[in-house]
């Protein structure tokens, strides 16, 4: 195949990507990985090094929106990036070591299976009610990690503080392991930490969890990058698809944005993630 | 005719600074797309017949990474050494976010959260320069 040719297609993807990660949540490298491993054949480190561009791609994305509406909490998403980026790191060297160790394969199963908690975690959250309101606790209070919105849907200002900071951090620090060593956002953890442990508004906590994806990304990135697993080859023409398939998504289908689309989407993720699986196997 | 609504700031952290970070977002990853954008057409349109399986097998990247080398082939108009510039604009995007966000608590006195912000941006800068070619 030339090289004109799979840049058109992996442009494609990453469009198709984008659009889905965002109508999903799931950001679009839970597609590109996938595809770049299963149906190109490419290594693992490689296809998580592209799968980190495209992260950073959708964050910067559709962060700036968030950020330009203030729904993304600064406060708080620089406070939970302590945790993440040190996850972040310690799981990109995790994989540049697991590789050397010729665990490829193992990798791709072990993707597979996080992808598919992915899902599953996805499919719970879409079912759950908000989290109990507590009281913020030490150090939420001396940090001021506390705030308001005005959401539009209810016509009214929602205030929020944040709670049990020692577990979110926890969560944190596995959301950013993660990222790293599977190249994927790992927003759904992010999400988690901030809205289960937080009990941070789901609209705010998917908004500050959008902000902090990148600077994990960067960080796994970082690391990919300067061991030799990010090709720009693959890379840019990746990001690019990203970026346009997610600006689609977050902008030119606003009605499609429901929990009936969410649902149509997620079994393409399965599917990609049982492949990756089989890959793995040496099924597939 | 209905007031419009200005939205409370979350976290407490004022407007200015939202705009800002925005506009760092924005702005970083246009620059990013536009360079990755002009450099792989420019590298598809002189080398027309190169593989799939060249590209994956050829990353020029690693030999991109030193300084001299980085210079001399943006210097010498290199398309690979644009494609690895518009990479590194993409990863320093949200690193310039923390930036930033370092910079506005230390004006607030918020020393905390500035010093977070600031382990965060060396932590990320470590894992680039450090740790990656460590593991190399």
């Amino acid at each position: 195949m030339e090289l004109l040719e799979f840049v058109l297609l992996l442009a494609l993807t990453g469009i198709v990507a984008g659009v889905v990660g965002s109508l999903t949540g799931l950001g679009g490298a839970v597609v590109v990985i996938p595809v770049l491993a299963v149906a190109f054949n490419v290594p693992f480190p490689v296809a998580a090094g592209t799968g980190l561009l495209t992260v950073l791609a959708t964050s910067s994305t559709t962060g700036a929106a968030y950020v330009r509406d203030r729904l993304s909490d600064l406060r708080i998403g620089m406070f939970l990036e302590i945790a993440t980026v040190p996850g972040a790191l310690v799981g990109a060297t995790a994989t540049v070591f697991l590789v050397r160790r010729s665990l490829n394969d193992d990798l791709l199963i072990a993707l597979g299976a996080v992808l598919l908690a992915i899902l599953a975690g996805t499919v719970l959250a879409l079912r759950a009610a908000r989290p109990a309101t507590e009281g913020p606790d030490r150090v939420a209070r001396a940090l001021r990690l506390e705030g308001a919105y005005y959401d539009e849907a209810e016509g009214r200002t929602v205030p929020y503080a944040a709670h049990r900071t020692g577990g979110a951090l926890g969560v944190a620090f596995a959301a950013g392991l993660v990222s790293g060593m599977f190249g994927i956002g790992g927003g759904v953890f992010k999400v988690h930490a901030l809205e289960r442990f937080l009990g941070l508004p789901m609209k705010v906590a998917t908004a500050t969890s959008n902000l902090m994806i990148g600077i994990t990304a960067a960080a796994g990135a970082g690391v990919l990058l300067a061991a030799g697993y990010i090709n720009p080859y693959l890379g840019a023409p990746a990001a690019l698809g990203t970026a346009l398939g997610a600006y689609l998504g977050s902008t030119l289908l606003p009605g499609l944005r429901n929990q009936t689309v969410r649902l149509l989407f997620l079994p393409v993720v399965g599917a990609l993630a049982l492949e990756v699986i089989l890959r793995g196997l040496g099924l597939a | 005719m209905t007031a419009k609504l200005t939205p409370p700031t979350a976290g407490g952290i004022p407007e200015a600074e939202y705009r800002q970070i925005a506009t760092v977002l924005r702005t970083g990853l246009a620059a990013a797309l536009a360079l990755m954008l002009g450099a792989l057409v420019v590298y598809l349109a002189v080398h027309p017949r190169t593989t799939f399986g060249e590209a994956l097998g050829s990353n020029p990247l690693p030999a991109l990474l030193g300084l001299d080398a980085f210079g001399a082939a943006l210097g010498s108009g290199r398309p690979e050494a644009f494609l690895t510039l518009g990479i590194l604009v993409l990863i320093a995007t949200p690193a310039a976010r923390v930036l930033s966000g370092f910079l506005y608590f230390r004006r607030a006195g918020e020393r905390v959260l500035a010093a977070i912000t600031l382990t965060v941006l060396v932590l990320v800068i470590l894992g680039l320069v450090v740790l990656g070619p460590f593991v190399r």
